[in-house]
């Protein structure tokens, strides 16, 4: 079978197209250096033109191994209804894009959506699949709503 | 007659003079309402925590101390389950060691101590529950006596113990008078 130049061109189109596409849906971490920067990733169908998690840093630089050392790490979780669940923060992480692992032995901090909750700590481990984060040292929780425990 | 007059005058004058006194005092407005202090925040400190964010639950590990306004507690492990949307926080779990301290509505200090407990808040209808529960050995000092009594469940809308089978030993106060009543 040959390819004329009508046919490659549409191919091409599309290839572009969906790849555009899929880079606009997975997350899109820069590969190599990078400064201020974001990577979305959306909800499962039928809400998949939402954003889900948004991850974003002011600069990113690869290290070995495939990870990203992640200054100014800013990561913001979302609702279906697109209200802002929690934002996590911190000055420096490395981030492993492949299996959505965060971690950092330096201070981070935990804030979520309506201002309530507030927590800060030394030392992270953030998991992206099953939303999960351990604070390993001296985790402070400011909680400002009644009925706090006591 | 004479009598009379001379009394309904100085009466009038006497008002009159009264009077004037209080128009020249200064004017002396009831005084404002000062805004109530907001509550500040419940404050929890720990060696280490794990924040499940899809299940809005939060475990605190080792030396964690929960210091409100009134109370204090300490404990090695406790669980919250984080409300969604500023709502109240209704349900945590303090365990191994559980020490709380507060004053209560006497201006006594109460002082528990258990293995565990648990913090619920329900609102069935128009009614609030909101308890502590406490198992474990759970034994109050007071000023007074000594209480145990398992469970020991701490209401905290009516500020009351709901004791079980609880053993109640007074404290020599020093007064030789009459134990005092509990409630």
């Amino acid at each position: 079978m040959k390819w004329n130049a009508a046919t490659l061109c549409l191919a091409a189109g599309a290839a572009i197209l969906f790849f555009a596409g899929v880079s606009d849906r997975a997350q899109s971490l820069p590969v190599g250096h990078a400064t201020d920067f974001t990577s979305n990733q959306y909800f499962e169908p039928p809400n998949e033109r939402l954003v889900k998690m948004r991850l974003s840093g002011a600069e990113a630089l690869p290290l070995p191994g495939g990870l990203l050392d992640i200054r100014q790490l800013r990561v913001e979780t979302f609702a279906l209804d697109g209200k802002t669940q929690m934002v996590v923060s911190a000055p420096q992480c490395n981030y492993s894009p492949f299996d959505g692992v965060a971690n950092s032995a330096g201070h981070m901090e935990l804030q979520s959506g309506d201002g309530k909750i507030h927590v800060q700590g030394e030392g992270f481990l953030w998991r992206q699949t099953g939303s999960s984060l351990t604070i390993s040292n001296h985790v402070r929780t400011l909680i400002d709503m009644p009925g706090a425990m006591l | 007659m004479n009598k009379i007059i001379f009394l309904l005058t100085f009466l009038i004058f006497g008002f009159c003079g009264l009077a004037v006194a209080q128009m020249n005092a200064p004017l002396s407005l009831p005084a404002a309402k000062a805004p109530a202090k907001p509550k500040p925040p419940t404050e929890i400190d720990s060696d280490s925590a794990d924040f499940d964010l899809n299940a809005h639950q939060a475990i605190y590990r080792n030396h964690v101390v929960v210091t409100d306004p009134k109370v204090r507690l300490t404990c090695e492990w406790m669980l919250v389950d984080l409300p969604q949307g500023g709502e109240h926080l209704n349900h945590v779990v303090a365990a191994t060691n559980v020490v709380v301290d507060f004053t209560d509505a006497k201006g006594e200090t109460n002082h528990v101590t258990a293995a565990q407990a648990v913090y619920d808040y329900k609102v069935v209808g128009v009614v609030t529950n909101e308890t502590v529960t406490f198992t474990g050995n759970p034994i109050v000092e007071m000023p007074t006596m000594t209480i145990y009594s398992e469970p020991l469940v701490w209401d905290r809308g009516a500020n009351k113990y709901h004791f079980t089978e609880p053993k109640m030993i007074p404290k020599d106060t020093g007064t030789n008078g009459p134990a005092q009543k509990l409630f």
